[in-house]
């Protein structure tokens, strides 16, 4: 228990100043990104239901050629930094509204940064 | 000039649920295996996402996913006296035709039949002697135990993510779950849904009652899953169109995302879509089947593919209009009561209230396919004496909401006006305050109820038309008036400020509005051919190299849905096809 306590607050820490993703948990996030895995895929090109998460953290939001994005997506301006992807996962329609991802969010912070970290090194 | 095309192991006709699960069960044991589906290919990602989908005009009312009845339809009528007329519409039930089939578009709902039904004529019997049983209800054992199919429940609700709550784990009661399930060896695939407010007050007035709700255990994965074959869900977000449409988060489990991608990447397996079967082969003598004859929609071409066995896996009603069609079999009379192709045609009753309480918010609209509580008081409790009430079967009885749809579902208190401004205030009122019970009950089998080709109607390629003759009897309209008394009970023991009261249907059975796409029976499955189309591996008696499997197999239609029994007996024909008929394709049980 405490040693959750901990990872946790260290967490937001890394938030506050601008937040690598160094301490999230790979193995953890792995499991975090069954939430995921049944629409979006990590190989390059393999779009499914959701577009391919391949190199996602180079790229603007709802730009990959081949992906019918929603119009609230491509106008959102986003780029995919840690930070951004991070936000946008903890509840995605107040992120972006009327996107079209049926997601309803991450709640635990925690929890999206163990996946952000997996992410970080797989979608490479 | 008919094409004939090299001959394959297997040529499945129709790919939904059991199509699928035979594909992928076959071509990994080594067969080669061609489907051949009537519809187009679908998939989550080109269509059942948005936006795309959750559109209930294309849908819901032009049908979208469903048989196309300007191609081929089905002739009705209610008994043998009158003329049957083309049901030029769809309505009363929705058959799939597309890649999945009614596997896309159903709700979830998997229910495990019990020996109440497969042993339904022998249970009847012992208790309450012979004469209980009215002389036209034709009902029989199944040739099946539960016992028997028990692995193969396990194995469909763990392939199709299907969430709930057991009752009972190898004979200990499980709080929470329903307690009149019959014993199973392990716990659902995943947790029960969130139950909606709407199901939450019904189970609570249950409960108060005396009965024992539980929730409805659905194909809707409660949690992101990946199934034993590794197909990937995601998690439900109770979005509120599960009926008739297919699922935007890959959460409802449905052949077109488990079983029919992996046999898809089988090098063993082709698929071949608007391709149209007319008709199943036989060999000069008649004792087996050599192939089926089709054509491809897209150019009118017509084909021939030859099979050293053939799996009519199509909707319940075009099997047995497949087997008529073929000539396989005798055809059943109900005049004189001969013949077997046809037979005991069955479908579903129900009733149902609604109820109206002024300041609360129920939104209808967040619901998924399962967010209806149940009991089973009723049902699979043989405690339960049908003995005072004099009928054979049972009913269920839910609470809650599955597919309310925003435009669709306008409930009102009876005696608004049905358009109008009136009724524009009423809805908008009423909309909100508005929850449903309802109770869904068994058909027995009965002599007149049945199938067969129609004299007159034909499809577009010519071939007669399949009539169905079907009406409720004295025995259902029992079910429905015990049904009704319940459901008022609990229902005025709510206090709502307005009540739609149940009442058992005396009318006869009309094809709208919509009932249910529970349509059973057909080709029988039982313990010898002069009762049963089929043996119990679903083997024809006439030709062992053909085996129909789907709710066709039927000898009755009980109160739950039918998709359990069906993806159950799939796996179980599947697994008696690999290790028994292919080292000795003859017929698996003696005639």
């Amino acid at each position: 228990m405490k040693v959750q306590i901990g990872g946790t607050a260290s967490v937001l820490v890394l938030l506050l100043i601008g937040g690598a993703y160094a301490d999230g948990d790979v193995t953890r996030g792995e499991a975090r990104f069954q939430d995921c895995a049944a629409c979006h895929k990590l190989e390059a090109g393999a779009n499914n239901v959701g577009p391919s998460l391949h190199d996602i953290f180079t790229r603007k939001a709802g730009t990959l050629e081949d992906f019918r994005y929603s119009p609230a997506m491509k106008r959102s301006g986003i780029v995919w930094t840690p930070e951004a992807l991070e936000k946008f996962i903890a509840d995605p329609q107040a992120t972006v509204p009327a996107n079209r991802m049926p997601y309803a969010g991450m709640a635990n912070p925690s929890d999206r940064a163990d996946l952000i970290a997996y992410l970080q090194k797989m979608t490479k | 000039m008919v094409t004939k095309l090299k001959e394959v192991d297997a040529v499945i006709v129709g790919l939904g649920w059991t199509g699928g699960i035979l594909a992928k069960e076959l071509t990994e044991a080594g067969l080669k295996v061609v489907a051949l589906e009537r519809g187009a290919p679908r998939s989550t990602d080109k269509d059942y996402s948005l936006p795309n989908i959750r559109d209930e005009l294309r849908y819901v009312v032009r049908h979208d996913l469903m048989q196309n009845t300007a191609r081929d339809t089905i002739t009705i009528r209610n008994n043998p006296g009158q003329e049957a007329l083309p049901m030029r519409r769809l309505g009363s039930f929705l058959p799939g035709e597309v890649v999945g089939g009614s596997g896309v578009h159903w709700s979830g709902h998997t229910w495990r039949w019990t020996d109440m039904e497969f042993k339904i004529r022998s249970n009847y019997e012992e208790r309450y002697g012979k004469k209980f049983i009215p002389e036209d209800m034709t009902i029989q054992d199944w040739g099946i135990t539960y016992a028997e199919l028990e692995p193969y429940y396990d194995k469909f609700e763990y392939v199709a993510a299907v969430a709930g709550k057991a009752g009972n784990i190898k004979g200990q009661i499980q709080p929470g779950g329903n307690p009149f399930e019959a014993a199973r060896e392990r716990e659902y695939a995943l947790p029960p849904l969130t139950p909606i407010l709407a199901s939450e007050m019904f189970s609570e007035a249950a409960r108060n009652a005396g009965y024992h709700p539980f929730p409805r255990p659905s194909a809707n994965a409660t949690q992101p899953y990946t199934n034993p074959d590794g197909a990937k869900f995601g998690a439900c977000q109770y979005c509120g169109y599960c009926q008739r449409f297919g699922c935007e988060a890959n959460a409802k489990g449905s052949p077109h995302m488990t079983v029919i991608p992996i046999a898809m990447r089988n090098p063993n397996f082709e698929l071949r879509t608007h391709s149209w079967v007319t008709k199943v082969l036989k060999d000069s003598d008649g004792k087996r089947v050599t192939g089926v004859a089709y054509t491809n929609l897209l150019n009118g071409e017509e084909l021939e593919q030859p099979a050293s066995m053939v799996l009519l896996c199509a909707y319940a009603i075009n099997n047995v209009h497949l087997m008529l069609l073929s000539g396989i079999g005798e055809p059943y009379d109900p005049a004189a009561q001969k013949g077997i192709i046809g037979k005991n045609y069955c479908y579903q009753t129900g009733t149902g209230a609604t109820l109206f309480f002024e300041g609360k918010f129920f939104n209808p609209f967040m619901s998924a396919g399962g967010s209806n509580a149940t009991f089973d008081d009723f049902n699979v409790n043989w405690d339960f004496d049908r003995g005072p009430h004099n009928f054979v079967g049972a009913y269920n009885v839910s609470g809650g909401f599955n597919t309310a749809l925003p435009i669709g579902y306008r409930p009102v208190p009876s005696g608004t006006p049905q358009w109008g401004s009136e009724w524009k205030r009423a809805t908008a009122k009423w909309y909100q305050t508005a929850m449903t019970i309802n109770a869904a009950g068994s058909v027995m089998a009965n002599r007149y109820n049945c199938f067969d080709l129609d004299p007159t109607y034909r499809n577009a390629f010519g071939q007669p038309l399949m009539r169905m003759t079907f009406d409720y009897k004295t025995n259902e309209h029992k079910v429905g008036t015990h049904a009704a008394q319940v459901i008022n009970d609990i229902a005025k023991s709510m206090n709502p400020t307005k009540l739609n009261p149940a009442s058992a249907r005396t009318d006869p059975w009309t094809v709208v509005p919509y009932q249910s796409t529970h349509n059973t029976g057909g080709t029988i499955m039982g313990t010898n051919p002069r009762d049963s189309a089929l043996n119990k591996y679903l083997q024809s008696w006439d030709c062992h190299n053909l085996f129909v499997v789907g709710a066709n197999v039927f000898p009755h239609n009980a109160s739950y849905n039918p998709t359990g029994p069906v993806g159950a007996l799939a796996y179980w024909t599947a697994d008696a096809i690999k290790n028994r008929y292919l080292k000795n394709p003859q017929p698996l049980v003696p005639a």
